[in-house]
């Protein structure tokens, strides 16, 4: 139960759900298990009526008997209704409670996961598969939620039902009571087996699903190679003998639940013979009345599922508590990149000044630096580029400015200070950043722009969608400004993508704007003309730009040509081609493309 | 993440509570409802009202066609159980009528026997009913998925790069689980369930006509409970799942743009968006409980109303002299409480099967929809080939647009000799893949004809064909599992030897043998990823294995490191050895030792000859000659996003660009 200690406060913040719950629970319970002796004594008073009505056969009073018995039958035919009536307002405002306050819990649980989910940093989701997150945030959370409202209600449920029942059936015959629930324990017992059969049996199912859908999905994104070397039929031949395991364990699980009603169907059976017969000799021994063999069928019936369900409430009890294990590895990750006691609440604007003092990085202790000794000054409002191959350190290095990674050695400065001193909202409010991979919600394009800025106006989204040369584009779209982009409504080109991230970041009026390698997608005419109205900008924001097409660098305050995490040649255009080094014959290289493009 | 449940414990929970009016099993076990949240899913449905479609039902019915020996079998076993179990309640009246009240203990010792037989057989005959029902279901449904899925795969290319494999997966997956509900119990058990309430009734008529029809009073009331029940839970349930697939989708995606949030100093804003859709999530659940909780509650009201109306009539009639026994009134209670159960499966059973049809019609509809290509009636059977290949004024586009054909290539000519190697030169979009890909008949050419050997390729038959050329595309694709997987692709008829073989020509054996698993290395292992000239390799030797006359090969553009770039250029020369080479090139020494160089330009054929005809003509190819191989080894631009090439363009849009 260790973990699971970790929920209680969550219901102490409902106590005012579960106290009446757990209430309603006993009183629906307690006035349930009276319906039964009800039935008993409606049973032997017939005969008693049978009799009394026959002596006064005849007689003057023969009718006001009549009304009379008549009455009384109604009495208790009323009485029966009347207990399950009120029996049954209780349970269903036990549901509205216990089960009700679990969803409240799922909801707050849920919160508090997303909640600290957002101050976690890159370094976590690194480590977490977005996958793995989701069956956190999902799966996990369910299955505690059981725990809290189905669990404790059964539990409560059960006990009183269980408690009560046996009480009255003791009084009225411990032997026949001892007779008739000799199954319970077997029961209980073979449920709780049953049950983790079946969870671990569907455990591996769902494993083998994923098998057989990750097998189409892969079949699917191969299927070229399958083609061309004619594999489809030994592919369908592996994929049949996939789906064959997944009927087999489909039919592994299939017996185990098979099983489940008839045992139960025995048990309850067993028992109603047992109260029978062995009721039976009672009734010939005048112990008893056949009232009472009602009685007791109708408990045992009653009280089969309240011991049934403390076999699956264990299984579920123990599911939630290693759920909740594995929530609280995330909840209990302290964020590594956040405001702390080095920060300087008084710092509120950034001027946008940017230093690198010796940095190195590396992601990993065991791994080669992504970054080494990096050192450079770019002042407010200048431009800094940075070009080199895929895995030089580009995005690395750039990243480390909004804080997103922490250098290993060295200092990253901002308007001189150490960016570990600024507050992390101030710092990042003051950058624009255009990652490499554009990521978009799936929202509508005005929304994705004004992502950058909290109700932003539509003159403002219109500006920076301008700004990033979107603005034709978004008059093609089915709704302008409205239309929604991703899975549920259009897809939007590399291009279209990148400069809509472009327009998010403008939007903000930063004081630095990052580009990384943020216009790889789209063509050299629109790339001229976003370069063109960043540079009409010029001077109210430093622009840091990564690049592999040197046609965007050329004019950059500062150029940084990287390679293997190190900075091989710096300097301005012209020097660097005086230099005829790396960025020299790349830029040659650039130039004959252009000439291709534009041949014939 | 957990994908979409599989089939069995939606059903399975509904069957689990016996004859307890009080508590579901559903909400205690029902995995199925909380966690269907398919990344894929798509078209939701929306159908409200029931649409019974015959024609559809025969469909799927034909699944059930191999195994109708079983099903005949199953139903056989369910009518026994459906007799077997109405008659316990008589059975128990004879013991008290006939022994308790007389205090024949004798003779109620033999009731006891055949109770204990008759709750044995139902017992067994119920478990064999329910596992044999199963064991249909998941045939049938094996046979269905493995159908669609050989249905996809022999789709034509363009098939694939119009339709998401998203859907493709759900198809296969998902909408194939929905079905094997219906397929597994589905008829079985809607004819067990008449059968059992027929049977109640009819063992009721027989004891007393008086009772038995105060007892089916309540059943209208127990009838409209249950459907209405079912008919709100299933339009909440589906709002809920609705609302379980949008807190998914903005988990997912606030996880996966996480940084994004965080840079633009979202936190507070999305927090609160969250909230709001997890606030309707919880009320979409809320709502369920309330169902549910006016569910249960009138289920026992029902059943006890019919208690009671059985007493009152009964002690009524018994006054009034009818011949009723203490027996007969304890049957009709036990009878009152066993109507619920088939009367809930049957409203079970009518949810499925709804719910089946959607996923059947859009499985249906993939079937239907056959554009394999087929192979010719009298497929030309090509031996031993020379590899001759000719392209004759071959006109190619991917689509129409405003039913004009795009063109990507332009009454394209050319004539590889057997042995010779062709290097097709040109710009990005000039139409290199593509001359591949039709070459391999992954696409039909719209004119003009395409020979190996002066055979057109449309004679062959598509296995003969691809299997006289090897093809090794840019980027290499690998395939979940072990090296030699990889190699073979799961063709029994590649021996060992054969695999080793190829391996060693390209000598990739080395490094194969050094992996800590050697062959038997899982590639997507963490820890043991291959580099990017080790899956070159790889590709090499997967196209060797079957010593193909004619080689189709992309280089990759990317430069790999030294060591690997000489193993792979040696590897080159050896793969090409006398076979008929087709090379998209991208390294200075493939084009220069090319015996014919082909410069496209715009799909078109720009100029012919040698290399160093071709330098001489100053031309196009001189500038991508410059471009291209001047300096070499220098650094790079990342490249472009490279595709798993021979490819489609992957948008329309791109390709028009």
């Amino acid at each position: 139960m260790g973990p699971l200690s970790r929920l209680n406060h969550y219901f102490w913040t409902y106590k005012w759900l579960f106290i009446p719950g757990l209430l309603c629970t006993m009183a629906s319970a307690g006035f349930q298990i009276s319906v039964p002796s009800v039935v008993r004594q409606t049973i032997d008073s017939i005969p008693r009526f049978v009799q009394v009505y026959g002596v006064f056969e005849g007689t003057i009073v023969h009718a006001q008997i009549y009304s009379y018995l008549f009455g009384t039958l109604l009495l208790f035919a009323g009485a029966i209704i009347g207990l399950s009536v009120i029996s049954g307002l209780f349970m269903f405002l036990m549901r509205q409670t216990v089960v009700v306050a679990s969803r409240h819990i799922e909801y707050d649980l849920r919160n508090s996961l997303y909640d600290h989910l957002q101050t976690l940093s890159p370094r976590f989701y690194q480590e977490y598969s977005t996958g793995d997150v989701i069956t956190r945030a999902t799966d996990d959370i369910e299955k505690v939620r059981r725990y809290i409202g189905p669990a404790i209600m059964y539990v409560t449920r059960s006990l009183v039902m269980v408690l009560t029942a046996v009480s009255v059936m003791f009084i009225i015959s411990p032997k026949l009571t001892l007779y008739a629930l000799i199954p319970m324990p077997l029961l209980a017992v073979s449920v709780f087996f049953m049950a983790r059969m079946v969870h671990w049996r569907s455990d591996r199912l769902q494993e083998q699903y994923s098998k057989v859908t990750s097998r189409v999905q892969e079949a699917l994104a191969g299927i070229r190679v399958l083609k061309a070397y004619t594999r489809e039929d030994a592919e369908s031949e592996a994929f049949d003998s996939e789906s064959e395991e997944y009927k087999r364990r489909n039919l592994d699980l299939a017996l185990v639940e098979s099983a489940w009603r008839p045992a139960f169907l025995l048990m309850v059976g067993i028992s109603t013979i047992i109260v029978v017969w062995m009721g039976g000799r009672l009734v010939a021994q005048g112990t008893i009345t056949i009232g009472n063999i009602v009685e007791y069928v109708l408990y045992v019936s009653m009280m089969t599922w309240p011991v049934a369900s403390l076999g699956f409430v264990i299984t579920m009890i123990q599911r939630a508590s290693a759920s909740v294990s594995r929530l609280h590895r995330i909840l209990d990750t302290t964020p590594d990149i956040a405001d702390g006691p080095q920060t300087d609440e008084s710092i509120t604007e950034v001027e946008g000044r940017v230093t690198f003092r010796n940095v190195s990085f590396s992601y990993d202790e065991e791994q080669e630096p992504a970054l080494r000794d990096i050192s450079f000054d770019l002042l407010p409002d200048q431009t800094l580029a940075i070009v080199g191959r895929t895995g030089a350190g580009k995005s690395t290095l750039v990243e480390m400015i909004p804080r997103l990674l922490e250098p290993s050695e060295g200092r990253v400065e901002v308007d001189g200070r150490d960016v570990r001193s600024i507050p992390l909202e101030t710092l990042r409010e003051n950058i624009g950043y255009v990652s490499q991979d554009v990521f978009l919600f799936s929202d509508t394009v005005a929304n994705n722009i004004a992502f950058g800025k909290l109700d932003a106006e539509d003159r403002e989204i219109v500006e920076a969608a301008g700004e990033a040369d979107l603005l034709a584009n978004v008059k093609d779209f089915p709704n302008g400004f409205d239309t929604f982009v991703g899975e549920r409504g259009i897809t939007l080109s590399g291009g279209q993508k990148q400069r809509t991230s472009i327009a998010r970041a403008l939007i903000r009026d930063p004081r630095i704007l990052i580009f990384d390698d943020a216009l790889s997608a789209v063509d050299t005419a629109t790339e001229r003309n976003i370069l063109k109205s960043l540079r009409e900008r010029q001077g109210s924001h430093t622009l840091v730009i990564v690049s592999h097409r040197l046609s965007a660098v050329q004019e950059a305050d500062l150029i940084l040509v990287m390679d293997q995490g190190q900075i091989a040649e710096r300097g301005t255009h012209e020097e660097l081609m005086a230099e005829n080094g790396v960025y020299a014959d790349l830029y040659e290289k650039q130039l004959l493309e252009e000439e291709i493009e534009a041949y014939g | 993440m957990a994908s979409s449940s599989p089939s069995h414990s939606s059903d399975t929970d509904e069957r689990s509570g016996t004859d307890t009016t009080d508590v579901d099993v559903r909400e205690i076990e029902s995995t199925s409802d909380a966690d269907e949240h398919d990344p894929y899913a798509d078209e939701k449905p929306k159908d409200d009202g029931f649409k019974f479609d015959g024609r559809l039902i025969r469909r799927i019915a034909d699944y059930l066609k191999p195994y109708t020996g079983w099903v005949a079998l199953a139903l056989t076993i369910t009518l026994g159980a459906s007799l077997l179990g109405p008659i316990r309640p008589l059975l128990v009246q004879r013991a008290i009528d006939n022994y308790i009240v007389v205090g024949d203990l004798e003779g109620l010792q033999t009731i006891i026997l055949l109770l204990v037989l008759a709750l044995t057989g139902e017992g067994i005959l119920k478990f064999a009913e329910n596992y044999l029902t199963q064991y249909i279901g998941q045939n049938a449904i094996y046979d269905l998925r493995t159908a669609v899925f050989r249905h996809i795969q022999n789709q034509p290319l363009q098939f694939f790069d119009r339709t998401p494999v998203g859907k493709l997966i759900t198809r296969t997956t998902s909408d194939v689980e929905a079905l094997s509900n219906v397929l597994s119990s589905g008829l079985v058990v809607v004819i067990g369930d008449l059968l059992r309430i027929v049977f109640i009734a009819a063992l009721m008529f027989y004891m007393n006509w008086v009772l038995a029809l105060v007892t089916l009073c309540v059943m209208p009331l127990m009838v409209w409970i249950t459907f209405w029940f079912r008919k709100r839970v299933r339009v909440q349930y589906r709002e809920a799942r609705n609302q379980v697939s949008r807190l998914n989708s903005f988990i997912q995606e606030h996880v996966t743009g996480m940084s994004i949030v965080q840079l633009f100093n979202r936190e507070d804003e999305e927090m609160r968006r969250f909230e709001a859709i997890n606030d309707e999530h919880r009320g979409a659940w809320i709502q369920t409980i309330f169902y549910y909780a006016i569910f249960w509650p009138s289920i026992q009201i029902i059943s006890n109303l019919a208690i009671a109306g059985v007493l009152w009539f009964g002690g009524l009639r018994a006054i009034a002299g009818s011949a009723l026994t203490l027996g007969v009134l304890f049957a009709f209670i036990q009878y009152a409480r066993m109507f619920f159960e088939p009367i809930r499966d049957l409203s079970n059973q009518f949810d499925t099967l709804q719910s089946a049809m959607a996923g059947a019609e859009r499985i249906f509809n993939l079937l239907d929809d056959d554009r394999s290509l087929q192979d010719p009636d009298d497929p030309v059977e090509l031996g031993n080939i020379q590899g001759a290949i000719e392209f004759e004024n071959v006109w190619f586009a991917y689509e129409e647009h405003d039913g004009e054909p795009d063109w990507v290539l332009r009454d394209v000519s050319f004539r590889v000799e057997p042995g010779e190697t062709l290097a097709l030169v040109g710009a990005t979009g000039a139409g290199k893949s593509t001359i591949m890909n039709i070459l391999l008949r992954f696409y039909e050419v719209q004119r003009g004809r395409i020979t190996i050997d002066g055979v057109d390729i449309r004679e062959l038959s598509l296995r003969d064909l691809r299997r006289h050329i090897g093809l090794i595309p840019q980027d290499v694709f690998l395939f979940s599992g072990s090296v030699e997987r990889n190699l073979t692709l799961n063709d029994p008829e590649v021996t060992d030897e054969m695999m080793r073989k190829a391996a060693a020509v390209v000598q990739a054996d080395d490094f194969i043998e050094k992996l800590p698993n050697g062959y038997q290395q899982d590639v997507k292992e963490r820890g043991a990823s291959l580099s990017h000239g080790q899956r070159q390799l790889l590709a090499f030797v997967r196209a060797l294995i079957y010593d193909p006359e004619v080689m189709v090969l992309d280089e990759a553009t990317s430069s790999v490191d030294t060591e690997t770039e000489e193993l792979i250029q040696e590897a080159l020369e050896r793969l090409t050895e006398g076979r008929t080479t087709l090379a998209i090139a991208h390294r200075l020494s493939t084009v220069q030792d090319a015996d014919k160089i082909l410069v496209l330009h715009k799909g078109q054929v720009r100029e012919r000859g040698t290399h160093h005809e071709l330098l001489a003509m100053d031309g196009l190819y001189r500038k991508l000659h410059d471009l291209q191989y001047a300096a070499d080894t220098q650094v790079h631009g990342d490249g472009e996003a490279t595709r798993d090439i021979p490819a489609a363009p992957a948008t329309p849009e791109e390709s028009r660009a």
